[in-house]
């Protein structure tokens, strides 16, 4: 018995010993990132590194804001974020009925398509887009950059929005009776209402890959007008005077910060959720 | 299917009419998604493929059909056979190191504990930080004299090893940054799959005299290969196609030895503005992305089979 728990103990200390050394390895570098944000310049360059705060200075958020359009860069993003997720949304929610409800030919070849189309890599299909978007001068715009962080969302959010109709009882639409003028209001207020837990997971694993977006941008994104917060990334290290790396990492990780509290909020009210769509993009 | 069972049962006054008209709204329901991906998606992917036949550039006003030639460059550029070794030794360590250490990390997140939604919590925030936030954080981290981990290697060791210069140590640095960035995403998925498991399973074992180690050897690990095989492939794709922790830690170097086919498609696209070669790249990490798509769903089959 003793040997018995003694066993116990032991395990249940290379237990904790193994969780804190996981939770350290997440977390150190997060917190080194809080810490260069808010430390004074000087106390940057130090050997050894100092893992506790000496002082804060909060002006290295003013100086970013002063020299680069942070607020429009975080507003472009909130807004793509979140329009691109309702618009996919909305039309997937369209099409995801027909292929679970009506039957039509062609119905599995557009569910197979839209798979196969998401298989497609973004760098086979950034050229053309490139030279499309420069012709019909959606370059550098809020619009133009919609239509392509909907369009990536567009596969998965219709193969899970399936999956959920086909969970909601039939009974309770009465399907038979659909046509064109009685659909709206079906979908609005008996279809919608059973489907509202799925649609708000998968809402917030779509704004946050939203906000997180990079490559889109990259391209297609040439001024503050339709810039996002992921590229003051690399803007911030060329303002300010330049450290012997050229690049002032305090201002850096204040970018860092700005661009990663929101999701970080979002991630700590909603983890149950976030979890769950996470499991459903895969299971389903 | 429900809907068949409908059909069958309702009384059709006008059988034609009715569904030829349900079979229109149909088709205008699915309208927008389908032209919406037809247009961001399936036609720019096969113009990708018309251009990587042509001599085209913005820069050289040169829109020239030239057949296979440029397939026949990459043969020849040694920035491509440096992002193919690349990618291969990416693939190889970045998913073994996320698998063993997702099925660590859901075994250990499964675990009754206090504070345990907590700690699922911060599981997630390496998730959720964009990948050009995690690349740029890394460029300081993997710095010799003031980054974070040289710093505690220089605790333990004494030492202070050069990251980003050196081939190797810069493919480890990339790779690492990779596994600590993704990872999570892949724990969070195997601790779904560890609560599908029904417990009586773990009690039977129990009875019989298997202890923790024989019980996941003999029931977990059999009861999770389906989704182990399943989700290899899947983030072996992801591997292949990542573009912005090498955009934003390495630029690919020192040299190529960090670059992988995304990157090459927008340094010869958008820097050397060469769009006719950058296609041809683009086609080849889609045939890649393709091998990988068949060979892993005839192997992941197999594994459905052998349950």
């Amino acid at each position: 018995m003793i040997n018995y728990g003694l066993r116990r103990v032991v395990g249940n200390v290379f237990f904790y010993l193994l969780l804190g050394v996981f939770m350290l390895i997440v977390l150190l570098p997060i917190y080194y990132i809080f810490l260069t944000a808010f430390s004074p310049g000087d106390q940057l360059f130090t050997k050894p590194l100092s893992y506790l705060p000496r002082s804060l200075a909060v002006e290295r958020f003013r100086d970013i804001f002063n020299a680069l359009p942070i607020a429009r860069y975080m507003f472009n993003t909130a807004f793509l974020a979140t329009a691109s997720t309702l618009l996919a949304i909305a039309v997937s929610l369209l099409a995801a009925y027909a292929l679970a409800r009506l039957q039509f030919p062609g119905a599995n070849l557009v569910l197979v398509g839209l798979l196969a189309s998401s298989m497609l890599p973004g760098s086979s299909t950034v050229i053309p887009l490139f030279q499309m978007y420069q012709r019909l001068q959606l370059m550098d715009t809020l619009q133009g950059l919609l239509l392509l962080y909907g369009s990536g969302l567009l596969p998965v959010t219709v193969w899970v929005l399936v999956s959920f109709l086909r969970q909601v009882p039939i009974e309770i639409e009465d399907a038979a009776k659909v046509d064109g003028a009685s659909l709206f209001p079906l979908l609005w207020h008996i279809v919608l209402p059973v489907i509202r837990p799925g649609l708000a997971t998968m809402f917030l694993i779509n704004f946050i890959a939203g906000w997180n977006e990079f490559f889109i941008p990259l391209v297609f994104a040439r001024g503050p007008s339709s810039k996002v917060i992921t590229m003051a990334l690399s803007e911030a290290q060329l303002i300010g005077s330049s450290t012997q790396f050229n690049a002032d990492w305090g201002n850096v990780a204040a970018v860092a910060i700005l661009t990663t509290i929101p999701v970080f909020i979002i991630t700590f009210l909603f983890q149950r959720q976030i979890v769950e769509g996470i499991t459903n993009g895969v299971f389903k | 299917m429900s809907t068949i069972s409908i059909a069958k049962t309702k009384p059709i006054a006008r059988p034609l009419a009715l569904a030829t008209r349900r079979m229109l709204l149909a088709y205008a329901l699915v309208a927008p998604v389908v032209i919406w991906r037809l247009s961001t998606s399936v036609y720019p992917f096969l113009r990708t493929f018309y251009l990587s036949f042509f001599d085209h550039s913005p820069v050289r006003r040169t829109f020239d059909y030239i057949g296979f030639e440029n397939y026949v460059a990459m043969t020849r550029d040694t920035n491509i056979t440096a992002s193919l070794t690349f990618t291969f030794f990416f693939v190889i360590v970045s998913v073994t190191l996320q698998i063993v250490l997702g099925l660590g990390i859901a075994e250990l997140l499964n675990k009754r504990f206090r504070l345990r939604t907590l700690a699922r919590t911060v599981n997630l925030l390496p998730w959720a930080i964009a990948p050009i936030v995690t690349g740029t954080a890394a460029v300081w981290a993997f710095n010799q004299d003031f980054g974070l981990i040289n710093d505690i290697i220089w605790r333990i060791s004494g030492e202070r090893p050069l990251w980003l210069v050196h081939v190797t140590n810069a493919r480890f640095a990339v790779t690492l940054t990779d596994a600590w960035k993704n990872t999570p995403f892949l724990a969070v998925i195997f601790l779904s799959g560890l609560q599908g498991i029904p417990s009586e399973l773990y009690e039977a074992a129990k009875i019989d005299g298997s202890d923790g180690a024989r019980s996941y050897w003999y029931i977990t690990l059999p009861l999770l290969m389906p989704l182990i095989v399943s989700m290899s492939i899947f983030i072996t794709i992801f591997r292949v196609l990542s573009f912005e922790i090498v955009y934003a830690l390495t630029n690919g170097g020192p040299g190529s030895s960090t670059s992988l086919l995304s990157y090459v498609v927008y340094l010869q696209g958008f820097r050397v503005l060469n769009f006719g070669y950058a296609s041809a790249v683009a086609m080849l990490l889609f045939f890649i992305v393709l091998v990988i798509g068949i060979l892993g769903f005839g192997v992941l089959r197999r594994t459905w089979d052998r349950l």
